[in-house]
């Protein structure tokens, strides 16, 4: 059966539908909606809206960090998992508790926190600001998107302990957490489609991108049950896809190209790239993820099946994967070259966020034709790169998800909440931290990776002691994505109490030849006073002195 | 005619600034338990540390692996963390 491209159909059509009804409205019914949801948003749960401000960019903020501190408990996570893989003993001590930590479980739990709690929650938080901005307009619900965020942190909490845990007391945990997001994803659709509803202006790209990543998620878990494909391995795989085409690719596209155009003070490139990226996305399947669908299958709790596709589908799958690099391409060129704009980089380059930015759309196009190339040999059955999966995947979140979320983020946080982060040389120390702890400890391990399927492939009968000591090295570099999180976590915590407050004067410098003052005592070239020092916080005075050359005074 | 002075001021006075110089009475109080702790092994070669010795072994099998000095960081990264939000929150 061919369930690669008769599940797309169902997809492609809700998101279809889901475009006409945000385009056209309920007819009648719109009033009638939108005061019932607003009520169901705020009305309906009573006395918990006040415990929440209902602030202008509360929400954003609140989302933020906790998305930080879910950054700081996944990179916990992943470092403690890359290290029992080549010292499964490191942790036996908690036996005595009855917990028996796994390489492969803590590893699995650093992927549901950093997906759904720091990716995620970012992510949201960022598109919380972001969207009402691009479309002139407030978010409908701030104390119910500031409510939500609690839910959401409580499903994530959850995820951790279904990883660890499957049953508790009889009951399958990992449902249960999915429920909750399924509850707090609900709640965010109807405010974020209540908000585009009352927008002033017409709707720029990276705002329907962020409107489809809400959207496009609850599509594509619907297209796959409403096709029946969910009880079979590439249904699964799908899923696991199209959720991360959506949801986490076109979010993270959205709220990147916003905060990359509001951080750098340079004009978005192009317009149609974007056009391309938000389609794309759509139509393509992006290869960046894991090859086993198992975390849907927890979430959903569904029979595991193997990924055992015909041959109609590993064509669909691997033509649509190949596909998806025009988006891909699309965002990334447009991301670097906003970034550097005209000439000048008109805001701080050195600003909190930007270097992150930076790293993630320059590592995405290597990242996804690596996952291309993993992806297409899995859906094959060849299964000949299998032995990488997991560190490309790793890769992926760490070098492409995260720096994309997290510089977002920082971009946004400071117009959110009114104050910058406490830091700016913190900032930058974490920067350093994360992206070469992840770079590094995830390389060296994809090297320990090739070293274990080159032996394989040999039959060998003993392991190389080499590969044990790469993966050592390479859990203890990662140790430095850990410390960066510390300091992004205490850098914005207390940023938002004694953090310069936003509008006020600057006090970043460029660099140490940069000059407060500048005195302009003839016509000249922008060029040449910025040659000489200046940046644009530099004040230009123009001077009364005469430059005409002096005479004797008449008398 | 004559003035009452009070014979002392009756009030609990604390400076804002910390002295740049306390922080060498800690590091001397620190330096100095070392060196005691060396004295001990000197004069009493090969004898176990009182109360120390006791308690240490308690921990034998727990902490016997490097990734538990990895661990401490994270540990005092949670703990730095949590202080900041509440530090930050509280303080005026």
């Amino acid at each position: 059966m061919d369930v690669i491209v008769s599940t797309l159909a169902i997809f492609w059509l809700l998101l279809a539908l889901s475009f006409i009804l945000i385009k056209r409205g309920l007819w009648i019914f719109n009033d009638v909606a939108k005061g019932l949801s607003m009520f169901m948003l705020e009305k309906a749960l009573g006395p918990a809206t006040d415990f929440v401000s209902g602030r202008s960019g509360s929400a954003s903020t609140t989302w933020i960090i906790h998305g930080l501190v879910w950054a700081f408990a996944s990179s916990t996570f992943t470092f403690m998992g890359l290290w029992l893989s080549h010292d499964a003993t490191a942790l036996h001590s908690f036996e005595s508790w009855g917990y028996h930590p796994d390489s492969s479980e803590l590893l699995y739990a650093g992927r549901l926190t950093a997906l759904f709690g720091a990716i995620g929650m970012l992510v949201v938080g960022a598109s919380l600001y972001a969207l009402p901005k691009l479309c002139g307009t407030h978010l409908a619900s701030e104390s119910n998107a500031t409510l939500v965020s609690l839910l959401w942190t409580l499903s994530v909490l959850l995820m951790f302990v279904g990883s660890q845990n499957e049953q508790i007391l009889g009951i399958t945990i990992l449902p249960v957490a999915n429920l909750l997001l399924t509850l707090a994803s609900t709640a965010l659709i109807i405010n974020v489609i209540l908000t585009v509803s009352e927008a002033t202006q017409e709707i720029p790209f990276p705002a329907w991108l962020i409107v489809y990543a809400f959207i496009g998620n609850i599509a594509a878990v619907l297209a796959v049950f409403a096709s029946g494909a969910f009880d079979e391995g590439v249904g699964q795989w799908l899923l696991f896809h199209l959720v991360g085409g959506t949801f986490f690719f076109c979010g993270l596209a959205g709220v990147s190209l916003y905060s990359v155009s509001v951080g750098s003070g340079n004009p978005l490139w192009s317009k149609s790239l974007v056009a391309f990226t938000l389609f794309g996305a759509i139509i393509t399947i992006n290869p960046m993820g894991s090859t086993d669908p198992s975390m849907v299958v927890d979430l959903f709790s569904l029979s595991s099946n193997d990924l055992d596709a015909s041959s109609r589908d590993v064509i669909a799958g691997s033509f649509l994967m190949a596909l998806s690099a025009i988006p891909i391409i699309a965002f990334s060129a447009n991301m670097l070259v906003t970034l550097r704009g005209a000439d000048a980089f008109v805001e701080n380059p050195d600003a909190p966020g930007i270097a992150e930015l930076n790293l993630g759309a320059w590592m995405l196009i290597p990242i996804a034709i690596g996952s291309l190339f993993v992806q297409t040999d899995a859906l094959g059955g060849v299964n000949e790169l299998t032995g990488i999966s997991q560190s490309i995947d790793l890769m992926a979140i760490w070098l492409v998800m995260m720096p994309l979320s997290i510089g977002s983020a920082l971009n946004i946080l400071p117009r959110a909440s009114g104050r910058h982060q406490l830091s700016a040389n913190r900032s930058r120390w974490a920067f350093w931290m994360m992206s070469g702890g992840a770079f590094l400890g995830l390389l060296i391990t994809m090297m320990s990776d090739f070293t274990d399927m080159a032996l394989t492939e040999s039959m060998a009968e003993q392991g190389a002691s080499i590969n044990m000591e790469l993966r050592k090295v390479g859990s203890v570099m990662f140790y430095g994505a850990v410390i960066g999180a510390i300091f992004h976590c205490t850098n914005t915590i207390s940023g938002q109490y004694r953090g310069r407050i936003m509008g006020g004067p600057s006090e970043a410098s460029l660099s140490s030849i940069a000059i407060e003052s500048y005195t302009l005592t003839g016509p000249t070239s922008i060029r040449k006073i910025l040659a000489s020092g200046a940046t644009l916080d530099t004040e230009v005075s123009p001077s009364e002195q005469s430059e005409e050359e002096g005479a004797p005074t008449e008398l | 005619m004559s003035i009452e002075v009070p014979s002392s001021v009756d009030e609990f006075i604390q400076g804002e600034k910390e002295p740049a110089s306390s922080g060498v009475v800690v590091v001397l109080g620190f330096v100095s338990m070392l060196s005691f702790l060396i004295l001990y092994g000197i004069l009493f070669p090969g004898r176990d540390m009182p109360v120390v010795s006791e308690v240490l072994p308690m921990f034998e099998g727990v902490f016997d692996s490097g990734i538990w000095f990895f661990l401490l960081g994270v540990i005092f990264g949670a703990f730095s963390i949590v202080a900041t939000m509440l530090t930050e929150a509280t303080s005026e």
